[in-house]
């Protein structure tokens, strides 16, 4: 059994981009956790998607030993987070199988939204906040004026804040002891029952579901019936072991200790995120605190361009689903785009990632469809639906009321663009909370917005208005009523199902005006003259037309080479293959996703 | 795609004379420029040393298809290029050889297409009196901005007097006008028309610009330097070429194609009515029925199982082709030559017959394309025919795709 003295459980807590994984990578080899031979870039983000923009996805758990300055040997468990506030959830479990954080600020940016949102929950954890200013061998970094945000911000002693440079290894040593100085050791009862916390899971196809977990109380052996409370599923332990960063088994887990358990199960749905693992029989009385059920908030019907790869659809989505619980799917049929699902993801990189994995990772060429939110619509019978698709929304004359989620966003942001950054929310149908100075050069705001708004392309406009330096950060809130109305798209005289969206009432003039312009530039020329229209029930809001084309023939033949001929024939053809046929109107992929770059 | 062998592998005992290719295409891959808008295989450099070697090449090419008794009776010859002229007396020389070679009809049609910089009356003469019967000369536009544009190396009075030679020789002339042209206006298109039916020329060719990728025009245009043609004008422009010439007795007969009724280009019609055609030289196309591609190499007997139709190529590259290597070869079966039929004989005005629609199992699309207007249909019974629209001309690209795909 180790000795909880000398155990330290951390995390890494940073916004996106400020070198946290870097870091992370710089522990390792100083360490000498992983051979230099092994290292990668980021070690800890395994999925190329993640190496590739930088982002970690899932939660990760490394195990490192090291000799402090006081000649001890100590086990320091690495527990990486997700970086994006899609996954606010899993980070606050990570956050739970800590003691201490290292909160790595970017030396030039300085302090952002994910920063305070990330230091916010350490700091609700009762966590030893270590500030590590990072980034110092960059040219714009200025230390000091990052410890005063630090100080004055958040609120946060940063005296002694570490300055570091995951780039160049300086200060690495610097911030690992000061994890054993001031990060406390586990404390807990080894002679209670078990009681361990799950802070992720992953799918191995040989071996089921692996639970990443810290033992809280008591231990965990092999072979040992465990019980999970949330789920209630009984089950026998496979393996125990540590990850260093390739699973290595072991013969116990005890009090403090960080780990994977191979629970024997295949279905990743009854091992939880937050749940509790303790003994089948005579087992801890009260889960740990802190589990709920993550939903998701935005929806999107994905379609396969090719109709052959439905079947395939199916299957990928099936398999990643083994990896990323929070995914959910339902078949959904649409008249112009045929059989599809509707996907349920829990933020908007979530569904940019799953879009991208399935692409990739399984070979789909896909067509996504404007992402939807979840709405509670309240028929005038009294029943309550949730509505994921604007196909679903009853006529409106059954309906009631809607009520949409809310969000609370923070946005924070230099005092130059506090202006544009209100006008931005203003047209979103954000309310003012309030604002407040974070230093002399960060001001904090935050607000309370429809997510439909959020996804419709606010983090860009966020960025772009603000020369990017907005962070954003959000939470959920709650549903609120609204008087929100589905607004038709028509081709041709027809609606297209995969074209209508809910939009707030005062708004459906200008967004079918703009949307149908937008979609006038997209939809190319045809054989025939193209109505579009904008419509709520019968109503014309908005009506553009696209031109039927004239002329469309190739030149001269060149001594009689049909072949070529033909093969530009074949050529443009597949050019329209990527288009899909909507009635008689061919209609390019991006117009799907059109709405979102309607610029307010 | 396989490689050709070249000619001079197989036999044609079997091969009956009435199904022997009576047309021959002789490709000369030279060029004195190369214009802004062609992404065509040619070489600029015209040196004697450059171009023996092809000339030779030229040269042995026709004696091995004479050895295997190919093409049969010649109906017609062309001679394209490239710009043949650029060859002056080694051209005239290459038809004496051709003509040495092979047998050809006594009322054969016999082109050399030409650009009026390299077309002297002496040159003219000279292939006139060699037994050329028509020159085809790439004059383009009759607007001296336009010519420079497209790179053209010669001068509006180039092109007139080229023409006047060719119609003093007492050849027939036909003459390339292009539209479409960056800057081009009505204006400038009607001046062009006006000008083209004072040469005497029987045959208009009226094609529209194609921005080819990689070419000089093309990358002028992405780039801003140049507005790229309006297809709307380009549409409005090809209407008018329509009525300007048919009111000058210049009957259109394929899509792009005007004759005084008679001086329709028979070679061309050989390629739109799916005739064989031979054809030497570098990158030049030919197109076999089976039995006659296996008696000429072209084709392994083991490969022919599902084929009807043989197109094949010669390498495009010339150290390539001099090496004596093959082109590409491209099978089609019968259902392919039956839609491939359809799809060339729509670019007639006469159209196609219901015959070949229903050999070609298209009868569907047919529908469909009369329902866009893009196709009518005219006569009763087994003597009904297809043939495409004005509307369907300037829309020939969704015609010919649509019938080549056969949905």
């Amino acid at each position: 059994m180790s000795d909880p003295s000398h155990i330290r459980n951390f995390s890494i807590i940073a916004h996106i981009d400020h070198g946290k994984s870097t870091l992370a990578d710089r522990i390792l080899e100083l360490t000498h956790t992983v051979a230099d031979r092994d290292m990668k870039e980021q070690v800890l983000d395994s999925m190329d998607i993640e190496r590739e923009r930088g982002i970690t996805i899932k939660a990760q758990a490394v195990r490192v030993m090291y000799e402090a300055d006081d000649g001890q040997t100590y086990q320091l468990n690495l527990i990486d987070t997700p970086g994006h506030v899609d996954f606010t959830y899993e980070v606050s479990r990570s956050l739970q199988a800590c003691e201490g954080v290292l909160l790595v600020v970017d030396a030039a940016q300085g302090v952002e939204a994910q920063t305070v949102a990330n230091a916010m929950m350490a700091t609700n954890a009762d966590l030893e906040i270590i500030p590590v200013i990072n980034k110092i061998d960059l040219p714009a970094a200025d230390p000091e004026r990052v410890r005063h945000e630090i100080e004055e911000g958040l609120t946060i002693p940063a005296d002694d804040a570490v300055l570091a440079s995951g780039k160049t290894g300086e200060g690495v040593c610097e911030a690992l002891e000061a994890v054993v100085k001031r990060v406390p050791p586990p404390v807990g009862d080894p002679d209670a029952p078990l009681s361990a916390l799950i802070f992720d899971s992953y799918f191995d196809t040989y071996r089921g579901v692996v639970a990443l977990i810290r033992i809280v109380d008591g231990e965990v052996r092999k072979n040992m019936k465990i019980r999970l409370m949330a789920t209630g599923v009984v089950t026998d332990v496979e393996e125990v072991g540590v990850r260093r960063p390739a699973n290595m088994p072991v013969d116990a887990l005890t009090v403090g200790e960080v780990g994977y358990l191979v629970t024997g199960l295949k279905d990743p749905a009854l091992v939880k995120v937050g749940d509790t693992v303790t003994p089948a029989k005579h087992g801890a009385t009260e889960p740990l605190p802190g589990y709920r059920d993550v939903k998701p908030m935005v929806y999107t019907g994905l379609f396969p361009i090719d109709g052959d790869q439905y079947p395939d659809l199916r299957d990928a989505l099936d398999k990643l689903k083994l990896n990323d619980p929070a995914l959910i799917f339902e078949p959904e049929n649409s008249h112009a785009l045929g059989f599809g699902f509707r996907v349920g993801f829990l933020g908007l990189l979530h569904m940019e990632v799953v879009k991208e994995r399935l692409e990739r990772e399984f070979d789909l060429d896909l067509l996504a469809t404007a992402p939807s939110v979840a709405y509670r619509v309240t028929r005038t019978d009294g029943e309550v639906l949730e509505i994921h698709s604007p196909q679903d929304m009853p006529d409106p004359g059954h309906i009631d009321h809607v009520e949409e989620p809310y969000l609370t966003a923070q946005v924070i942001v230099p005092p130059d663009y506090v202006g544009a950054v209100m006008e931005l929310a203003e047209g979103r149908r954000a309310t003012f909370k309030n604002m407040q100075y974070l230093s002399k050069t960060t001001v904090d705001m935050h607000y309370e917005i429809p997510l439909s708004e959020l996804i419709m392309d606010f983090f860009d406009q966020l960025k772009s208005r603000t020369k990017g330096y907005a962070s954003l950060d959000y939470e959920f809130l709650g549903y609120r009523r609204g008087d929100l109305v589905k607004l038709d798209i028509l081709l041709a005289g027809k609606p297209v199902d995969a074209l209508s969206f809910i939009v707030h009432k005062d708004k459906a003039y200008a967004r079918g005006k703009v949307l149908t312009e937008k979609l006038r530039e997209i939809i190319p020329r045809q054989m025939f003259e193209v109505p579009i229209q904008a419509a709520i029930g019968g109503r014309i809001l908005a009506r553009e037309t696209v031109r039927a084309k004239r002329k469309d023939v190739l030149a001269k033949c060149y001594g009689g080479d049909i072949t070529r001929k033909r093969k530009l024939l074949e050529k443009q053809k597949k050019g329209k293959k990527r288009m899909k046929s909507v009635g008689n109107v061919e209609v390019p992929q991006e117009a799907f996703m059109a709405i979102l770059k309607v610029d307010d | 795609m396989d490689e050709t062998v070249l000619p001079g592998a197989g036999s044609h005992d079997e091969l009956s004379a009435a199904a022997l290719p009576a047309h021959l295409y002789i490709h000369v891959p030279f060029c004195s420029s190369k214009c802004s808008y062609c992404d065509f295989f040619s070489i600029t450099d015209v040196s004697d040393e450059r171009i023996e070697p092809v000339r030779r090449g030229l040269d042995d090419q026709i004696a091995r298809w004479a050895e295997l008794g190919l093409p049969g009776m010649i109906e017609t010859m062309y001679i394209g290029g490239g710009t043949p002229t650029v060859l002056t007396t080694r051209l005239v020389e290459l038809l004496r050889i051709a003509f040495d070679a092979f047998d050809r009809s006594d009322r054969a049609e016999v082109t050399v297409e030409a650009n009026p910089d390299s077309l002297t009356s002496l040159l003219v003469e000279s292939l006139a009196e060699a037994g050329a019967t028509r020159i085809s000369l790439g004059v383009q536009s009759f607007d001296a901005r336009e010519l420079a544009l497209l790179g053209r190396a010669h001068t509006v009075d180039d092109a007139l007097i080229g023409c006047e030679a060719v119609r003093m020789a007492g050849m027939d002339l036909s003459v390339d006008l292009m539209c479409g042209i960056p800057g081009q206006s009505v204006d400038t298109w009607l001046e062009s028309l006006e000008q083209v039916l004072t040469t005497g020329a029987r045959h208009v060719s009226v094609y529209p610009l194609t921005l080819e990728e990689g070419t000089p025009l093309q990358s002028a245009c992405s780039e801003g330097r140049l507005r790229a043609p309006d297809p709307d004008l380009t549409a409005t422009l090809m209407r008018i070429a329509e009525e300007c010439l048919q009111s000058a007795g210049l009957r259109r007969y394929e899509v792009a194609n005007y004759a005084v009724p008679g001086h329709e280009s028979r070679h061309n019609l050989a390629y739109w009515t799916s005739r064989q055609y031979i054809g030497i030289g570098p990158s030049a196309h030919g197109m076999l029925d089976v039995p006659t591609a296996i008696a000429a190499g072209v084709l392994d007997p083991e490969q022919a199982a599902d084929a009807s139709r043989v197109r094949y190529s010669e390498a495009d590259d010339l150290d390539e082709w001099l090496a004596g290597a093959g082109g590409e070869v491209e099978l089609l079966s019968a259902a392919e030559a039956a839609r491939e039929d359809v799809m060339l004989e729509l670019r007639l005005t006469r159209g196609t017959t219901i015959a070949q629609v229903e050999r070609a199992n298209l009868m569907p699309v047919m529908e469909d394309l009369e329902s866009l207007g893009l196709i009518e249909r005219g006569g009763t019974g087994e003597q009904t025919r297809f043939r495409t629209t004005s509307r369907g001309w300037l829309l020939g690209n969704e015609v010919f795709s649509r019938v080549w795909a056969g949905v």
